[in-house]
């Protein structure tokens, strides 16, 4: 270590937390796409090697099914699931079939079941599985008796069957209107079920490769809007949104903003009163508000050069390690702006004396590499290391000098503060709060992330 | 002392194992905490939303230059959107609908309710200023035929017209309609009208996500002993609460 002050430890660590966040940016896009299906398999078509064989016959395309002995018994229904269990990380799975052909008696059932199914009995009759059947109307789950459900179907109505996550119910519907619900208390995965049991019975079944005669999208959004009006309930302490808000301007050195936003909130009617008592935590992030402010604008411009400058002028502690993440940040920045205005030559002299002491270090050697990469390009906005170019890239190196310095703050009283703000401690609260209720739920339902919500309810 | 805490952790420990609930230890937590990613330009978009939508349009402005982030509103119209707020909020009602219809007339036209309460508060303000006699002529030529369209109004019109029957509205039991939350109750009702023409939510994000924050520890609660954050201002997680 060439630095041997007291902060050093803090300082480090400061550092290789925003020398993180600068290689995780260019994840950004794959992260995006994860989200959206979080990974999961969803059933694509029917599983033709544990169907009831004999009973039934799947056609070619594995996406129609139809009995075609006699049946003698109750042990020879025609079951088939899907090739993959219904996938879970969601608010709902749903699936529909159409019965084509009701066949001598229509006793057609549509539901769900566990891997270890008896495959020659009807979804519902047996323990861990539920079917809505089409003689009936009755839904069976477990027992041997039905219960009063829905109305019966027949040739030609299109059926479904849903798991909704949230509320742990089963749902059915007929020709594109919900029939009932019914709680679920299955564990472990379910199969998307259909069972044929009388001659010439035949039914195609659609796991969303064709438009749904439900309206599923609207359905989701009904029960997102129940969730939303659960929550809206919840009574806040007055002007907490405001104070966070205010905090947040202040941790990162947004001070105009900040300015702006106190001196619209005298004049508000009625105006808005924020209680003191935290006081402590806001002398932690009131620090040197006004030289923070500076410096962000100067990286924001690109002016790499003269926030160096004033950095050795303020705090020459900061950058006294020439080998230190933040100088790194700022070095890598430098180069990266050089890049930004075509002043290639240049920037391969910066990088030959500022840049290659990184190479071969450890937690540096992504990161240094990915902007000399930049040079490779005709086009470097365009290529795999364009993210460098984009001003998200400045903000990170910005946020890394506000931090820094927060963390040069005599009184800090809490060092993890100057890495988070308040805010940013919250959602990851609300995030790591859901997810943990999810897993300890089977998996069960949506995650929540902040990218989704924020790009809910835009232009709708 | 020492032997106190012991004693106390022991028994929160039996307590957890009876009602069989996780119990996630603080550098556990911080762990998960840690694993979440949360990225700086979607906080940035978060703040937007809370200014642009709550009507700071030279703090969205500064802020849209100091941090880069881009209002999903065109800017120009809070400014006409928080003229039509005040307006309301100072009394000056005939104002604010004139500037609602110079915004876009459709608003009024599609939301009958909101221009019954406009022209509501346009008689409270009348009254307030003992002007009885213009009030009355208001209340029969105006709000009148209004309310035999629709029985709700009719009865909020009665309300209102009884507070010409007081001498002294202090004691006058429809008094809280002179109070100064009615008007910002109508000043809310027609930002949120405008919001939604605009397309934009009438309601910013923050708030929602702080109460789903609430929510979520609560439904946590049931199943796990984990550190929450109790206070939201300062964001502080506390011990595990077993």
């Amino acid at each position: 270590m060439t630095n041997n002050n007291s902060g050093s430890k803090n300082e480090e660590e400061v550092g290789s937390y925003f020398l993180e966040v600068a290689r995780g940016a260019h994840k950004k896009k794959e992260e995006e796409m994860e989200e959206d299906t979080e990974d999961e398999e969803s059933p694509t078509e029917l599983n033709t090697i544990n169907s009831s064989g004999g009973f039934l016959v799947v056609s070619t395309d594995k996406m129609s099914v139809k009995y075609t002995s006699v049946n003698l018994h109750g042990h020879d229904v025609g079951v088939v699931q899907a090739n993959k269990p219904a996938p879970v990380k969601r608010l709902v799975y749903y699936f529909e079939i159409y019965v084509k052909d009701s066949g001598a008696k229509g006793q057609i059932a549509i539901g769900f079941t566990t891997d270890n199914f008896k495959m020659r009995r009807q979804p519902g009759w047996e323990p861990h599985s539920c079917g809505y059947h089409g003689d009936d109307g009755l839904l069976y789950r477990g027992q041997g008796k039905g219960e009063a459900f829905g109305p019966t179907y027949t040739a030609n109505d299109i059926v479904g069957a849903g798991i909704n996550y949230a509320s742990h119910e089963f749902f059915f519907t007929k020709n594109g209107t919900v029939v009932g619900t019914v709680y679920n208390d299955v564990k472990g995965s379910l199969f998307p079920t259909i069972a044929v049991h009388s001659q010439n019975e035949e039914v195609h079944v659609n796991f969303g490769q064709k438009p749904f005669a439900f309206d599923l999208e609207d359905f989701e959004k009904q029960e997102r809007m129940r969730q939303q009006m659960t929550v809206e309930k919840i009574s806040l302490p007055p002007n907490v949104s405001h104070g966070i808000v205010r905090s947040y301007l202040l941790h990162y050195g947004y001070e105009e903003t900040l300015n702006s936003f106190d001196m619209a909130s005298k004049t508000t009617v009625p105006p808005v009163h924020i209680a003191q008592e935290n006081g402590f935590d806001e002398q932690d992030i009131m620090y040197a508000l006004n030289e923070r402010k500076t410096l962000r604008q100067l990286i924001k411009n690109g002016e790499i050069d003269a926030a160096l400058g004033k950095l050795h002028d303020w705090y020459p502690q900061i950058v006294q390690d020439d080998k230190s993440a933040t100088c790194f940040l700022l070095h890598c920045q430098k180069f990266i702006e050089l890049v930004r205005v075509g002043a290639l030559e240049e920037a391969v002299k910066y990088g030959r004396i500022q840049l290659a002491k990184f190479f071969g270090l450890a937690g540096f050697e992504d990161f240094v590499q990915d902007c000399v990469a930049l040079l490779a390009y005709e086009q470097p906005r365009e290529s795999s290391v364009g993210y460098l170019l984009e001003d998200s890239q400045r903000e990170v190196v910005a946020d890394a000098v506000n931090a820094m310095i927060l963390s040069m703050n005599p009184n800090l009283k809490d060092s993890h503060g100057c890495l988070q703000s308040g805010l940013e401690r919250l959602l990851r609260q609300l995030t790591a709060c859901c997810l943990e209720r999810r897993s300890l739920n089977g998996d069960q339902g949506e995650a929540f992330y902040l990218h989704r919500v924020l790009n809910i309810g835009k232009k709708c | 002392m020492s032997l106190f805490w012991i004693v106390i952790r022991q028994l929160a420990e039996i307590e957890a194992m009876a009602t069989s609930k996780k119990v996630i230890t603080k550098e556990e937590w911080e762990k998960k905490l840690k694993d979440v990613k949360i990225r700086k330009e979607d906080m940035n978009k978060l703040v937007m939303n809370f200014l642009v939508t709550e009507g700071y349009v030279d703090a969205a402005e500064k802020f849209r230059l100091e941090s880069g982030t881009e209002p999903d509103i065109d800017l120009a119209t809070i400014t006409d959107r928080m003229a039509v707020k005040k307006a309301v909020q100072s009394g000056n009602v005939e104002d604010a609908i004139e500037k609602v219809n110079d915004l876009n007339p459709e608003i009024l036209d599609t939301n009958p309710q909101l221009f019954f309460h406009l022209q509501q508060q346009r008689l409270i303000e009348l009254i307030r200023n003992g002007k009885v006699e213009e009030a009355l002529e208001f209340a029969q030529e105006e709000l009148a035929p209004r309310g035999e369209e629709n029985q709700s109004f009719l009865e909020e019109l009665e309300k209102t017209v009884a507070l010409l029957a007081f001498e002294d509205v202090s004691n006058c039991p429809v008094g809280e309609l002179l109070d100064i939350s009615q008007r910002l109750k109508t000043a809310s009702e027609v930002n949120a009208a405008i919001l939604t023409s605009q397309s934009h939510e009438k309601d910013p994000k923050l708030p929602s996500l702080l109460k789903m924050l609430i929510w979520a520890q609560n439904q946590l609660d049931e199943k796990a002993a984990y550190p929450r954050i109790n206070d939201l201002s300062t964001a502080k997680l506390e011990d595990p609460a077993v």
